[in-house]
């Protein structure tokens, strides 16, 4: 053989190694793609079927795209390359960013998928021309796919068993990319002389190439922005503790908190949310002189309470420390509850509200339980009547307690049912509800076991919302806020307010 | 979400060779129990008195000993082998959950155990009475969701197979749950209840006792029950109480399993369960509370034998490395049979023999899995207490820590479950035996990577308990035939037996009469 035939054969198996190296990488990239839409979207059998065959349409467009392409075959092939690297590194990081901020996610998924399908499309019509003069027609085809095919398989192996563990979807997007874009800046220096704008080219690979290797080192920093980004307002406080994730936001007017990307309260009618759920019963105690929370780790329940000076002890038991630590001492924070946590009245205890009744044996004149809606299997069990009835340990015949209950309006079975629930273990109730703008209408159940529940004749504290005439209006309720089956008790063994509530506000959501 | 994990160790890392997973092999200490059979003891020399040994802690033990102190019996020695009490209700636990190493629920018993009910009551597992029916503490009633069945590619609610069924297969399951429900308030010309627990207490018709003549597959078969859910439906319940597959289990036995539950409740249904972190530890826990026996655990009972009106029985103190001697009035054996034929081997030397030929146990093994929040899922009804894969290798796993009121649960126990095939048990036995820890691994993984494709990576630690002899298998014949029925006869009227073996069945009330009975028995003739 001699030197320019080597050299012939060395070009072809160059070019027949990135035909494997694009075979590959579109094929991660749309496993990528597939991946991430069942994470976010869900359903994966319609996901990945959908992702399939649209990357598979998409090949289809490219090939026949590529009728158009007769002039300058290698500089495309190459700049084609350069560009399904940049597009594929960087499609999973950019639908991570996204996801949050847009409407059309799946639009613009399948829009990624559709420009890189259609660009791994035109590439292997590309190297058959290319290569059309230097092979016989049967050996071209047969090595052409071969590759391509062999690269699908190894995509198809490395993505699940060796990428997704290790690395990650971000950086496994990253990682083809930057393989892409090597390739590219190979194939321009050993084509030097045949490609066109060679320096153009070799500088805007490199580029991307250093913006990509930059966003692989940095894949950690662009998975927190992309959560931030899916809250409004700036995040000021962000905190994964083991029991949720914490999230502060605040713009100019509000302060917001999320739990577990649940909107808890906004500084800006939280208020009338606490004086609802606190005043009522605070008001129908006789001598309130110990008040135990249960829940409220953020010190606003904490806040009303104190405003009553016969007050003596107010235990606070709330499962998660971070967050009474930082209603303590992050300076809004504390200043929103009036530094109600730090007030020497004020015991602070972190336990699990079910275990801490279990083992406890003080009795309060008034209880406030301001728990997570009943949204997982755990919370239904702190609305169950075996609560209810431990509950009972700590209470006087005349102590008062009071109970959030989620929205009567969204979700009517799962009001009445705790309102049952606590009929059930003896309780006489009175349910009440009231409008808080960033919640909606809310709803609260006032219960005890022998005091009369009154309408209060004044409340004879410092307060922005609540009063008599007010409160007389929360305990009319709508028909849209009254339940249309009967309802069966919350138990251990039944959980049914999970399931209502499941119900319920899924398909509140869907509409 | 995903995890977008860092480091950048792809390629050396190589392909997923099996990480090393933590943990070990524990349970019955077959070493410790194979000392009697393989290695000569010298005899005790001196004898300590006492009025009343028990030998075996585990529910029939404890049982014994609960009821041998109410009846004011105080002289009382309990002896066992193991470390600890419980026998195969034994539990283990870590800083997350307890858990179970064996034996996990009761269903709600039957009104007429009066003992039995009176028993749950100081147990605070009956709250009261409403209408004279039995309020459970609901902390116990298994809390919802119970089970789920994975099957077809989803989890459904329940483990009876539903989720995507022909027609002909539901049909059959109304029927056979029809026929279940009439046999369930079938009673023998005797008047008894055909199936009764315990199961001494059924109607001797040979009606229903004919049925323990065929198997359990063989009555299906003649009853046209052929979808093969419902087959995989009485396989998974009978391997599940008895170990043992349809093919091999009476009919009789079967049958039991789903007619003999008929508890009424003020606040739970016939077939409702109880259940505790820890499994029938807590139940064995109670029966131990209430006893004052002097309890030696780490004490291989070797001989027993009766002597001039008194038993005289030499044991392995296993810490001390010595055999010492106790003679005492009456004795109750509450070991299984496979280990008295051979302690009793001097003066009644066909006992092997016997047992051999008439009695099978089925190997098990349960696997604890700790495992890190974070498990993926597939679709469907969340993770329940009982979890289990239609046609899986195993029974599937319980989630230890269901029974939990606390929100934080960062990592998870899961108890699995899986009775050991083999050609017979006693080559399953041998393979179980010469199994390394990682293989065990290896077999749970393969069965719930299918419902859980990250189970490896959140595994912390895995420990195996081996029963090599796990339960009784009630094979056609051992039920109702003569050998059972001379297995438990006393000897003389000294040495009495208690054990779920002889029972016919191992669940757990039977253990608790086993016991009970034999109080009683001990009771005549002190
Ligand atoms: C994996 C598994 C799961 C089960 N699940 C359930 C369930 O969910 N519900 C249920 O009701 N039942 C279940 N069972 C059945 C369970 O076996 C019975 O309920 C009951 O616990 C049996 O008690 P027992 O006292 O009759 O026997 P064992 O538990 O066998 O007690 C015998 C005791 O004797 C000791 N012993 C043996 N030899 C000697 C010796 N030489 N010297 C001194 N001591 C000795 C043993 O160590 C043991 O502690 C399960 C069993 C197994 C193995």
């Amino acid at each position: 053989m001699d030197s320019t035939q080597k050299q012939v054969v060395r070009t072809q198996w160059l070019l027949l190694f990135s035909v494997l190296i694009i075979a590959v990488c579109g094929l991660i990239y749309e496993l990528i793609a597939g991946t991430l839409a069942s994470y976010v979207l869900g359903d994966s059998i319609t996901q990945f079927s959908l992702i399939i065959g649209t990357y598979m349409f998409s090949m289809g467009i490219g090939s026949f795209l590529s009728k158009y392409f007769n002039k300058d075959l290698l500089t495309w092939f190459v700049q084609v390359e350069l560009l399904v690297g940049l597009i594929g590194g960087i499609s999973a990081p950019l639908l991570f960013v996204l996801f949050p901020v847009i409407d059309g996610f799946q639009f613009l998924l399948l829009f990624l998928v559709v420009i890189i399908g259609t660009l791994v499309g035109i590439e292997i019509p590309l190297l058959l021309k290319i290569l059309k003069d230097k092979l016989s027609f049967n050996e071209l085809v047969s090595r052409v796919f071969t590759f391509d095919y062999i690269g699908a398989l190894l995509a198809s192996i490395v993505f699940p068993l060796l990428f997704v563990p290790h690395l990650g979807l971000i950086r496994t997007s990253l990682f083809f990319g930057i393989i892409n874009v090597v390739v590219s800046i190979i194939l321009c220096y050993y084509f030097q002389k045949q490609i066109k704008r060679v320096a153009l080219l070799k500088f805007s690979a490199f580029l991307v190439l250093i913006g990509q290797v930059l966003a692989f080192a940095f894949a950690d920093e662009i998975m927190d922005y992309g959560d931030e980004l899916s809250y409004q307002d700036k995040v000021v406080f962000a905190k994964s503790t083991p029991y949720q994730r914490i999230v502060l936001t605040k713009n100019r007017e509000e302060l917001r908190l999320f739990l577990n990307s649940n909107l808890q309260f906004s500084s800006r009618d939280e208020y009338r949310y606490h004086e609802a759920l606190v005043h009522p019963a605070m008001s129908n105690v006789k001598q309130v002189k110990n008040v135990l929370v249960l829940g409220g780790g953020d010190g606003l329940a904490v806040r009303e309470i104190l405003k009553y000076p016969g007050v003596e002890n107010i235990h606070l038991v709330d499962l998660d420390p971070e967050m009474t630590r930082l209603f303590s001492s992050h300076k809004m924070l504390a200043g929103l509850n009036e530094n109600s946590l730090k007030q020497p009245k004020v015991t602070i205890e972190n336990k699990d509200a079910f275990i801490w009744l279990k083992e406890s044996r003080t009795v309060y004149d008034c209880v406030i339980i301001d728990f997570p809606d009943p949204s997982s299997f755990g919370l239904g069990k702190l609305y169950s009547n075996t609560f209810y009835n431990l509950l009972k340990r700590v209470l006087h015949p005349l102590s008062v307690i009071v109970i959030q209950s989620t929205s009567p309006l969204v979700a009517p079975k799962s009001f009445w049912c705790v309102n049952k629930t606590l009929q059930a273990c003896g309780f006489r109730t009175l349910p009440y509800h009231n409008f808080v703008p960033s919640f909606g209408e809310w709803g609260y159940i006032m219960a005890s076991q022998q005091a009369p529940l009154n309408v209060p004749d004044t409340f004879a504290v410092p307060v922005r919302y609540i009063s008599t005439p007010v409160f007389l209006q929360m305990m009319t309720f709508s028909n849209d806020m009254l339940p249309k089956d009967t309802l069966e008790i919350n138990k251990l063994n039944n959980q049914v307010l999970v399931k209502y509530f499941e119900q319920e506000w899924r398909h509140y959501t869907d509409r | 979400m995903m995890t977008v994990s860092g480091g950048l160790g792809l390629g050396m890392q190589a392909c997923r060779a099996q990480r090393k997973i933590p943990g070990s092999i524990v349970g019955a200490s077959a070493a410790i129990g194979h000392m009697l059979r393989d290695k000569a003891f010298e005899a005790p020399t001196v004898f300590e008195e006492k009025q009343v040994v028990i030998i075996g802690g585990g529910i029939s033990g404890l049982s014994a000993a609960m009821h041998l102190s109410k009846a004011g019996v105080d002289d009382l020695v309990l002896l066992e082998l193991e470390a600890y009490t419980g026998g195969n209700a034994a539990s283990g636990s870590n800083e997350y959950s307890k858990f179970p190493y064996g034996a996990h629920y009761v269903p709600i018993p039957n009104n007429e155990l009066k003992d039995y009910t009176a028993f749950l009551e100081e147990a605070g597992v009956i709250t009261g009475y409403e209408n004279d029916l039995p309020v459970y503490n609901e902390l116990y009633l298994c809390h919802d969701p119970e089970d789920r069945l994975y099957i077809n590619g989803k989890w459904q609610e329940g483990i009876v197979p539903n989720y995507g069924l022909g027609q002909d297969a539901r049909q059959q399951f109304a029927r056979f749950f029809e026929k279940m429900a009439a046999l369930r308030l079938a009673k023998g010309q005797d008047g008894k209840d055909a199936f009764a627990i315990p199961i001494d207490t059924s109607s001797s018709d040979p009606v229903y006792t004919g049925l323990d003549t065929i198997t359990f597959k063989q009555w299906l078969e003649q009853e046209s029950f052929t979808a093969k859910e419902l087959l995989w439906y009485a396989n998974y319940c009978t391997l599940d109480d008895f170990g043992t597959t349809i093919e091999l289990i009476s009919a009789w036995a079967g049958i039991h399993y789903f007619a003999a539950r008929k508890g009424k409740a003020a606040n739970a249904h016939y077939d409702d369960v109880l259940t505790w972190e820890e499994g029938n530890g807590f139940l064995a826990a109670q029966l131990r509370n209430r006893t004052q026996a002097e309890i030696r655990t780490n004490s291989l009972v070797i001989s027993i034998e009766e002597m001039n009106g008194k038993v005289e029985l030499s044991y392995f103190d296993v810490q001390q490395q010595k055999v010492l001697g106790l003679r005492c009035d009456q004795c109750i054996v509450a070991a299984p049979q496979f280990i008295n034929a051979r302690m009793l081997s001097r003066s009644e030397p066909e006992r092997v023999g016997l047992v051999k030929s008439h009695m099978e146990y089925s190997p098990w093994i349960v696997a604890n899995l700790k495992v890190k929040a974070g498990l993926e899922e597939r679709n469907g009804v969340d993770l329940s207490w009982d979890n289990v894969l239609y046609e899986g290798n195993g029974l599937g796993y319980v989630d230890a820590g269901h029974q939990k009121i606390s929100l934080s649960q960062p990592v998870k126990n899961l108890t699995y479950y899986k009775p050991l095939k083999g050609s017979s048990n006693a080559e399953a036995r041998k393979a179980a035996l010469a199994k390394q820890h990682q293989e065990w691994v290896a077999e749970v993984l393969s069965d719930l990577v299918k419902v859980h494709p990250n189970l490896e990576q959140q595994l912390l630690q895995v420990d195996i308990a081996l029963w090599g002899h796990a339960m009784i298998q009630p094979l056609p014949g051992w039920i109702w035939g003569e050998t059972r029925k001379k297995l438990q006869q006393s000897i003389g009227d000294t040495i009495h037996f208690a054990h779920t073996d002889i029972a016919g069945i191992s669940i757990f009330e039977e253990a608790f009469y086993q016991g009970l009975n034999a109080a009683k028995q001990v009771k005549r003739f002190l």
